[in-house]
């Protein structure tokens, strides 16, 4: 009895949780994970901010140590991502509801190229970013609560207070998440459900 | 035993439901940051979306569906947006140099600049579209597996104007949507708040 009390209480928690998605349409896990060039573990050590030739869009470029590819995939060390968005001479420019990339997270990214150039960026945007947490002897990823625009968990909030959703969803596995990928690259059908 | 059972249940169900519904529902973007004066001038390029057949790509329902907002100065240009510069425009054509592909909707670029003072001032925002979904607008009848251009605008300047998402069901800043939804075009109250709290 006191198994499905904790069973019942953990549903009731997980179904209450908001929803932390932008206004995309969410893609099945298999084709994200199909669709990425790379899908990497690794380290942020540094980011820094540029705008772009035309002076019209400020990216962020990010290294990423990599210290596990997943699948098949496989390839240099460090990795240079850009993502939309950034601060340059005190000027900011956000693409709302998308990821943010910052230096010192431990990640595991799906990366596609960008359509107009070699560079990486995060594939099917919130899907393809995930935090690494140990959780007890568990590794496991968590969606990235914090996209742009939404306010930064622990961070100083200068002004009034603002109210932004910072959850953290329930994990997956490492482990569990590299099979998937796994299968997801091996053409099998899974059905993996819906994230939220 | 059994009705303590069941007692005891419905008191833990009552007490994480509690616990767990969020106290807010609109949410500022962060930092606070707004424009410095209202009505806010959002333009409409001229060029609209292939997909939506309506007689002009979405153009004019759009104009008028973002004007829900009350606070909201808008207009057709034949000026294509400029990222980086005022005034907030909203491409139906493009997606913004792959800015928005794949399960992206529409996506907004926004600026602002860091004050000292209090609430950040916002200086340009641009919206992009995703011009391999299929779209329909309110000008159009019927709808079939098609995303609603109007209510998608009307989002997407709850976060031109400074809003970021509701986690209130039915209201235009609850962050997802379906075909055929056509909810996000009239405001919620929760919505008039969130701009309220701003303006």
């Amino acid at each position: 009895m006191r198994r499905s009390l904790s069973l019942i209480t953990l549903l009731l928690i997980v179904s209450a949780l908001p929803l932390t998605a932008s206004q995309f349409i969410e893609q099945p896990f298999d084709q994200v994970a199909r669709e990425a060039s790379l899908i990497v573990r690794g380290t942020v050590t540094n980011t820094w901010s540029a705008w772009d030739d035309s002076h019209e869009v400020i990216f962020t470029y990010a290294t990423v140590n990599v210290n596990r590819y997943f699948g098949e995939s496989t390839g240099p060390d460090t990795l240079i991502v850009r993502e939309v968005g950034g601060t340059v001479d005190g000027y900011t420019q956000e693409a709302i509801g998308f990821p943010a990339i910052r230096s010192g997270e431990d990640v595991v990214l799906m990366l596609a190229k960008w359509d107009d150039s070699a560079d990486y960026r995060i594939h099917a945007y919130n899907q393809g970013k995930y935090l690494v947490k140990k959780s007890g002897p568990d590794i496991i990823l968590i969606e990235d609560p914090v996209k742009q625009g939404d306010a930064r968990v622990g961070g100083a909030e200068k002004g009034p207070r603002t109210n932004a959703v910072a959850s953290t969803p329930a994990g997956l596995r490492l482990e569990e998440f590299a099979q998937m990928v796994d299968d997801a690259r091996a053409a099998r059908h899974i059905d993996t459900g819906k994230r939220q | 035993m059994r009705k303590q059972t069941i007692l005891s249940i419905a008191l833990s169900a009552i007490f994480v439901i509690a616990a767990a519904e969020p106290v807010m529902a609109y949410t500022l973007l962060s930092p606070r940051r707004r424009w410095a004066t209202t009505p806010i001038t959002v333009r409409v390029y001229n060029v609209g979306n292939s997909t939506i057949t309506d007689g002009d790509g979405g153009v004019t329902a759009v104009v008028g569906a973002i004007r829900a907002w009350g606070i909201i100065s808008s207009s057709t240009t034949s000026s294509a947006a400029v990222r980086g510069t005022a005034p907030a425009t909203i491409m139906l054509n493009t997606n913004g140099g792959g800015l928005c592909t794949g399960g992206c909707l529409a996506a907004t670029l926004t600026g602002y600049y860091t004050t000292q003072t209090g609430d950040d001032r916002i200086y340009d925002a641009d919206v992009y579209t995703n011009t391999a979904q299929p779209l329909y607008s309110s000008r159009e009848s019927g709808c079939s597996g098609e995303y609603d251009i109007d209510g998608i605008m009307t989002h997407e300047v709850g976060h031109v104007i400074g809003l970021g998402h509701s986690s209130v069901a039915g209201a235009t800043m609850y962050p997802s949507v379906s075909a055929c939804n056509t909810s996000p075009r009239s405001l919620a109250t929760d919505d008039i708040n969130g701009k309220n709290d701003l303006y």
